[in-house]
C-alpha cells in the first residue's frame, strides 16, 4: 500500500468513478466511451493494479460484452443486413445498440472496478462510518463483499473432501456438474449456519451498543484529495458547458 | 454478594419436544470461580446461553423461571449492555472470529470500537492484551487463517478487553496443547485476582480442580451437585453422573477404603504431596 493513488480517500476515488459515469450517460455515441477503457487500463497501472484490472475486466465484463453483441448483432433481426453468410446474419441496428450499450458498460465497470481494486476495504468502512453510515448498513456492506471469497474457500473445501472419498470432480462438464450439485446443499445450508453464529459473536463485541462506533484505523482527507476532487469537479463543469450550452 | 441468581429455570429449544434445561437453581458468587462440567450434551453450552441471555433473545423456545444479573432480572437490561457485562467466549472456535477485521490486533480492538472507545485508548488496552495473551507473533495475521486454539484465545482476549464483570467460557481449552491450555489458566488465574466473577466449562478435571472455587456437575439438564471443589471433587456421586473425580482424588478415597486414613482427601497434586507427607511423619 505504497502507491499513492491507492491512498487517495475512497470519497475522492469514488467522485472519479461518479465524473466517468454522468460523463458516459450525457455523452452522445460510444467513441468517447470507448476511449475510457484505454484510459482506465492507464490508470490501473499507474495504481499498481493493472495486471489484476485486466483480468478481472477480461473474466467478468469481456464475457458479458461478448454476450451482448452476438445476442444483438446476430439474433434480433431488423431491416438492415450488413453482412450474411449461411445462416448468420449481421444487423446494422443490432450493431448500433449493441455499440451504444457495451460502450457504457465498458466504460462505467472500468471505472468501478478500477476503484474495488485501488480502494481497501478497511478505507472503504471507514469512510462509510465516518460519513454517518450505521454499523449495520457498513457489516451487511462488508459481509456481501466478503462473501464471495467465503463461499470460494468453503466450496474448495467441499470440493476437496469429496475428492478424498473418491468422487471424481474433474473433468467433462457433466462430471462436473455431478460433483457440483451434491455440494450446494452443504454449501447453503453452512453459510447460512456461519451467518447465524457470527451474529453471536458480534453480539459478544458489542455489536448492539447503542453509543457511536469508533474506530481505532484512522485516515484523513489529504491536499491531494481536495486537489484531485477540485479538478474533477472544474473539468466536469467545463464539460457540462461544452456540452449542453456552448 | 450474589452476581447471579436462577430461580427454577426451564428450558427447550425450539421444535423439541424434551426441557434442555430442567429445575435450575443457582447463585453465582462475586469474584468466585465456578467449574462447571458434565458429560456431554448434559445442557452446559445451553445453560450458559441463558446467562448471556442469548437465550431466550437468539434462540428462541420456551425459557421459564427467574434469571437475575446484580439484582436486576436480565430482560432490564438491553443487549449492548449485557455484552459489556458479561463476556463470552464461545465453544466453536469458529464462531469466535467477528469476520469484519483483517488482522489479530483489530479483532481485539474491535469490540472497544463498537463502545466507542477512543482510538489511544484502544491502542493502549489491545497492545495490553496482547502481552498479556501472548499473541506478539500473530497480531497482524488475518484472523481466518489461526488454528482453532489460537482462533479461541483471541477470542478470550477481544472479551476482556470489554471488561466485563462475569465471563463465561465455554470449553476454551479443547483445542488447546498442555501449554496453551496452561496460559489459558493463568490467564484466568488473573481475571479472578482483578475480582470477575468466572464461569468455566472445562473437561480436563486437573485444571479445574486446581483453579476453580466451586463445581457444578449437571447432568441430564439437572444441576446434580453444586460446592466447594473440595468437597465436590472428593464425593463419589460424581461419577454417578459421568463426571470424572481427579487422579488424586481416586487415589486417596481407594487407599482410605483399604484402610489407609487419609488427613484429608487431595484433589491436587500439590496437596496430594502434603498427605503423603503427613501419613508418612506420622509411621516414622
Ligand atoms: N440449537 C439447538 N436446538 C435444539 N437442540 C439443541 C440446540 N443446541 C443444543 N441442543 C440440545 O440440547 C442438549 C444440550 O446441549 P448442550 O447445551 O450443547 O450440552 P453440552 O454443552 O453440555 O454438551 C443436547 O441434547 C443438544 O442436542
Ligand atoms: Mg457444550
Amino acid at each position: 500500500m505504497t502507491n499513492a493513488i491507492q491512498k487517495l480517500y475512497p470519497s475522492t476515488k469514488m467522485s472519479i468513478v461518479l465524473a466517468v459515469i454522468l460523463f458516459t450517460l450525457m455523452m452522445p455515441g460510444y467513441i468517447s466511451q470507448y476511449s475510457v477503457f484505454p484510459i482506465f487500463i492507464i490508470i490501473a497501472f499507474i495504481s499498481g493494479v493493472g495486471t489484476k484490472f485486466l483480468s478481472a475486466f477480461i473474466k467478468s465484463i469481456f464475457v458479458l460484452v461478448l454476450f451482448i453483441f452476438v445476442f444483438q448483432c446476430f439474433l434480433i433481426p431488423s431491416d438492415t443486413v450488413i453482412w450474411s453468410k449461411g445462416i448468420l446474419t449481421l444487423y446494422k441496428e443490432g450493431l448500433e445498440a449493441s455499440l451504444l450499450m457495451t460502450s457504457k458498460i465498458i466504460a462505467i465497470s472500468s471505472s468501478l472496478i478500477w476503484f474495488f481494486l485501488v480502494t481497501p476495504i478497511k478505507d472503504m468502512m471507514f469512510a462509510l462510518e465516518k460519513a454517518g453510515f450505521s454499523k449495520k448498513f457498513t457489516f451487511v456492506i462488508y459481509s456481501t463483499i466478503q462473501l464471495i471469497p467465503q463461499m470460494k474457500k468453503l466450496s474448495q473445501t467441499i470440493l476437496e473432501a469429496q475428492k478424498s472419498r473418491g468422487i471424481e470432480t474433474e473433468g467433462s462438464l457433466m462430471i462436473r456438474l455431478k460433483a457440483f450439485l451434491p455440494m450446494l446443499g452443504p454449501l447453503v445450508l453452512s453459510s447460512i449456519q456461519q451467518t447465524e453464529e457470527k451474529v453471536l459473536a458480534l453480539e459478544a463485541r458489542a455489536f448492539s451498543a447503542t453509543v457511536r462506533k469508533s474506530s481505532y484505523y484512522q485516515m484523513s482527507k489529504k491536499p491531494v484529495d481536495y486537489l484531485v476532487i477540485s479538478v474533477i469537479f472544474i473539468g466536469f463543469m467545463i464539460f457540462v458547458w461544452w456540452r449542453f450550452f456552448k | 454478594m450474589s452476581m447471579i441468581t436462577m430461580k427454577n429455570v426451564y428450558y427447550q429449544y425450539p421444535l423439541e419436544k424434551e426441557q434442555v434445561l430442567k429445575n435450575i437453581n443457582l447463585s453465582i458468587e462475586k469474584g468466585k470461580v465456578y467449574g462447571l462440567v458434565g458429560h456431554n450434551d448434559a445442557g452446559k453450552t445451553t445453560l450458559c446461553n441463558v446467562i448471556r441471555g442469548f437465550i431466550p433473545s437468539f434462540y428462541r423456545g420456551k425459557l421459564t423461571g427467574e434469571i437475575e444479573l446484580d439484582g436486576k432480572t436480565i430482560q432490564e437490561y438491553s443487549m449492548g449492555d449485557l455484552a459489556t457485562r458479561i463476556g463470552y467466549s464461545f465453544q466453536n472456535p469458529f464462531t469466535q472470529i467477528s469476520g469484519v477485521k483483517e488482522t489479530v490486533f483489530e479483532e481485539i480492538a474491535y469490540g472497544l470500537e463498537n463502545l466507542g472507545t477512543a482510538p489511544e485508548v484502544i491502542g493502549e488496552k489491545v497492545r495490553e492484551l496482547i502481552a498479556m495473551f501472548k499473541l506478539d507473533a500473530l497480531q497482524e495475521k488475518n484472523p481466518f487463517e489461526l488454528s482453532g486454539g489460537q482462533k479461541q484465545r483471541v477470542a478470550l482476549a477481544a472479551i476482556i478487553a470489554l471488561d466485563p464483570e462475569v465471563i463465561v467460557i465455554d470449553e476454551p481449552t479443547s483445542q488447546l496443547d498442555p501449554q496453551g491450555t496452561e496460559e489459558i489458566f493463568k490467564i484466568i488465574d488473573l481475571m479472578k485476582k482483578k475480582g470477575k466473577t468466572i464461569i468455566l466449562v472445562e473437561h480436563k478435571i486437573d485444571l479445574i480442580a486446581a483453579y476453580v472455587d466451586e463445581v457444578i456437575v449437571m447432568s441430564q439438564g439437572e444441576i446434580k451437585m453444586i460446592g466447594k471443589t473440595s468437597e465436590v471433587f472428593t464425593n463419589k456421586e460424581v461419577l454417578t453422573y459421568g463426571g470424572q473425580l481427579p487422579q488424586v482424588a481416586l487415589l486417596s478415597l481407594a487407599l482410605q477404603n483399604a484402610g489407609i486414613t487419609m488427613p484429608t482427601i487431595p484433589i491436587t497434586l500439590v496437596e496430594a504431596q502434603q498427605a503423603i507427607e503427613k501419613i508418612l511423619s506420622r509411621e516414622v
